[in-house]
């Protein structure tokens, strides 16, 4: 396996917010943890990221024990919630920073961002300044920054909570075209069913510390592991294509006052 | 309906209008009353400034401009050398102190930051009065540690002091920016592989740059106004601001003073419009971070040789600190003779039988400053934040101006424009308390604003709009929501009344003294015990006053369940 989470326990006080998880993923996919806030699953992306100790267990990526490495000397990059882009540099200064850790020349770093740039699609606002450009386009400069360095692994913390509805549609698809393009392995944590869906090829769904279940989201929805993950999936309204990808999803109509009564 | 219920209906109609119209005259006489103070207190002596500077030399002209620029050529020199110096000095020192601050968790935070509080509270003239004792011809350190026999009283003195002095206010300054800083940016820069030092150059420092750049001009202006420490230490040395002081207190002549203030006046004001542009710069860039935090993530002890310079100086700064107020703490018990030291409370005892009337003059009026001044400043800011009152912005910048002002010119500002008849308030007691008001009124306001934006406007319309009239909005909208602000405002206006000299030299009456004027008398007079002493009386007055206003505030904002 390329990411391997063994037994990982955190608590902070009396309060134990992970519980003995266990996790892995194979090089290449995108793992969605998935659940309610407060399960644990922003602590355990922050565990992989470096930014919090692990009280026991190990995490493992290409071979490597990385438990104890601080995380300028993990080669796991993250695309914070809140973006966290630099206010006083430049867009591409933005994208280019992580370079300035690795050999590599300045013109060569300019290339580098300019081509990463393209790829998101910012090319036009190379040299506008953080606050000048939209949050959608903040959340392309976040996912340039943090992939430009050719991370081993992606962390991605609730990425699209900050965008209209439509605008996370769209970026869902670029984030999986991206992907599948870069051959990137991606952490990715979200409350939201419908883009865990649609956007995993692993499936973890959390709950009050633990793992519940960690299949594909096609062997979720065949074979749910009880009711707790029926109900919070709303498999009901799924519609799946014959290959195994879900085809859409269809919000029923609330019964009527009268007849739940 | 039955007719008694109509006709009482009809009553109380008739009343609440008849208060509405009561209240409506009230709330327009109020804010005249506001604005057309604001104009007596802060414009017309302004005014009365420049019409004087411009009466020099005979008849109305640039005569006296022309004197002063002949005259104090070296003076105007030496205000912008040691400005440059003490602002850049100040400013490395305050850097490093911020940055430790905000790094450190636990005691040695809180240890800090109660030394960084007692130099908020000391009066003025208490770095020059340490440095003679501990630095001086018979100095502590100087003479008996190390048996030099030297002159401290030179321009580098002043530098020095007034670098040491300026450091407390542009640390807390830089402090509430960094501990404004995005927490994320830190985190994002170490995910990419940034180590500490790196983190230091490209993050944090690029973040406080605006601040930094306020810090070397609020160091520049206050050294350019500053007249105690070269009126103190610095010999033969002199600037325009002590030779002001020595122009108004030796020869009285206005004229020449009025004008020399204006050479102060003019860097003030621009220094003041950059300022704004700085402090929003910042704002913007520290505004949509994810908020307070404990303290910066960061260790300065990895951080290169840029932490290790930051760490070194500011312990630098903190040992000079300790030095300074244990000296001052001392001095104030111990009788010296012949090279022996012992405890004495004789200079105590002197202090109360002859002084303590100054001292509680003292207390009485920054009581009442402290009071009136901080219901003015809520009044005002309320009315010009929420009423859209014409000629806003006019009365913003009018009320900012004394902010921008050497309190040195308010002062002579005052002195002539309320020297006759019908306005002659020389000698009282009001001309005092008006001045400190006015000094201190700009930074009172600017909470009160900063308090009232945040309260949303909707919650005065659902108040509105459940039944209550424009008092009960008054009463249960505006001012709770206000109760932080007018504590800040209440312990500002306290220790700045305690603590301010500038303006008050001029304008006090020998016969009612205050303490701080005694304090500057003291020192200038080389009566160094009961100088020390009076220090230590305000420095203890001041904080068990703030603690006393934060206990009850505590107390009272504790929810009443019944």
């Amino acid at each position: 396996m390329y990411l391997e989470l063994s037994h990982l326990k955190k608590r902070f006080g009396e309060k134990e917010v992970v519980q003995d998880l266990s996790l892995s993923l194979e090089r290449g996919e995108l793992l969605c943890i998935l659940g309610s806030s407060g399960c644990g699953k922003t602590t355990t992306l922050n565990m992989i990221g470096g930014f919090l100790a692990p009280d026991g267990g190990t995490i493992r990526l290409d071979g490597q024990d990385i438990t104890a490495l601080p995380p300028e000397r993990r080669p796991v990059t993250t695309v914070f919630q809140s973006y966290s882009l630099f206010p006083h540099m430049s867009v591409l200064q933005n994208v280019m920073y992580g370079l300035k850790f690795q050999s590599c020349g300045k013109a060569a770093a300019r290339e580098k961002g300019m081509k990463y740039l393209d790829m998101v699609g910012l090319t036009d606002y190379a040299g506008a300044r953080i606050h000048e450009i939209s949050g959608g386009q903040q959340q392309r400069v976040a996912l340039a920054r943090a992939l430009i360095v050719e991370p081993k692994l992606c962390l991605l913390d609730e990425p699209f909570c900050n965008l209209d509805a439509a605008l996370r549609v769209k970026m869902r698809a670029e984030l999986k075209k991206l992907q599948r393009e870069l051959d990137m392995t991606m952490v990715f944590v979200t409350h939201d069913q419908e883009e865990a869906m649609i956007l995993s090829d692993s499936m973890a769904i959390m709950e009050q510390g633990r793992l519940i279940q960690n299949d594909t989201p096609y062997h979720i929805y065949r074979h749910p592991a009880g009711d707790f993950v029926k109900e919070f999936l709303n498999l009901d309204e799924l519609v799946w294509k014959e290959d195994g990808t879900m085809m859409k999803i269809i919000k029923k109509p609330d019964a009527p006052e009268g007849e739940r009564i | 309906m039955n007719d008694r219920s109509g006709s009482a209906s009809a009553k109380r109609a008739s009343r609440d209008a008849l208060f509405r119209a009561c209240g409506y005259g009230l709330d327009k006489l109020l804010l005249l009353a506001l604005l057309g103070s604001v104009c007596l207190f802060v414009f017309y002596p302004m005014l009365c400034i420049l019409l004087r500077s411009f009466q020099g030399g005979g008849s109305f002209g640039t005569g006296a401009y022309q004197a002063v620029w002949e005259q104090y050529r070296v003076n105007l020199w030496n205000s912008i050398f040691v400005g440059a110096l003490t602002a850049v000095f100040c400013t490395i020192l305050s850097v490093s102190t911020a940055l430790f601050i905000a790094t450190r968790r636990g005691w040695v935070r809180l240890l800090c930051m109660g030394l960084l509080l007692i130099t908020m509270v000391s009066p003025p003239f208490v770095s020059s009065l340490a440095y003679i004792q501990l630095y001086g011809r018979r100095g502590w350190i100087t003479y008996r540690l190390l048996h030099l026999s030297w002159d401290p009283y030179n321009c580098w003195g002043v530098i020095w002091m007034q670098s040491i002095s300026f450091v407390p206010l542009n640390a807390l300054f830089l402090g509430g920016i960094l501990s404004k800083l995005d927490g994320g940016s830190l985190q994002a820069a170490r995910d990419l592989g940034a180590s500490p030092a790196a983190i230091l150059r490209d993050i944090v420092l690029p973040l406080m740059r605006p601040g930094i750049l306020v810090s070397l001009l609020l160091s520049f202006v206050r050294s350019l106004a500053d007249f105690g420490t070269p009126v103190i230490i610095g010999g033969r040395f002199s600037t325009i601001a002590s030779e002001i002081y020595l122009q108004l207190v030796g020869y009285s002549n206005l004229e020449k003073a009025s004008a020399m203030n204006m050479f102060l006046l003019l860097p003030s004001i621009a220094a003041f419009f950059l300022y704004r542009y700085l402090l929003r710069q910042s704002d913007r860039l520290t505004e949509g971070s994810r908020g307070r935090q404990e303290g910066l993530e960061l260790k300065l002890s990895r951080c290169g040789p840029m932490g290790a310079a930051a760490i070194g100086v500011s312990m630098l700064f903190f040992g000079m600190m300790v030095l300074q107020y244990g000296c001052i703490f001392l001095s104030g018990f111990l009788k010296s003779t012949r090279g022996k030291y012992a405890f004495t409370t004789r200079y105590l005892e002197q202090l109360l039988k002859y002084d303590a009337s100054t001292m509680l003059r003292s207390i009485w009026y920054a009581l009442i400053v402290s009071l009136a001044g901080t219901l003015f400043a809520i009044l005002f800011s309320y009315y010009m934040e929420r009423r859209h009152v014409p000629g806003r912005s006019f009365f913003d910048c009018l009320v900012t101006l004394p902010y921008m002002l050497p309190g040195t010119c308010f002062g002579i500002g005052y002195i002539l424009a309320f020297n006759s008849q019908p306005l002659k308030l020389t000698g009282t007691a009001v001309i005092v308390l008006a001045n400190m008001l006015f000094k201190q009124l700009p930074t009172c306001t600017k909470i009160c604003t900063a308090t009232l934006t945040q309260v949303p406007e909707s919650l005065e319309r659902a108040a509105r709009d459940l039944g209550g009239g424009p008092f009960a909005v008054m009463r249960d909208v505006i001012l709770p929501s206000l109760r932080p602000a007018f504590l800040s405002c209440f312990v500002y206006n306290f220790s700045s009344s305690m603590t301010t000299a500038g303006a008050i030299l001029f304008l006090i009456n020998p016969g009612k003294k205050l303490a701080v004027f005694k304090l500057f008398d003291a020192v200038y007079a080389g009566d160094y015990a009961l100088a020390s002493l009076i220090s230590t009386l305000i420095i203890v007055i001041v904080l068990a006053v703030e603690g006393l206003a934060y206990l009850i505030s505590w107390k009272a904002a504790r929810p009443r369940v019944s």
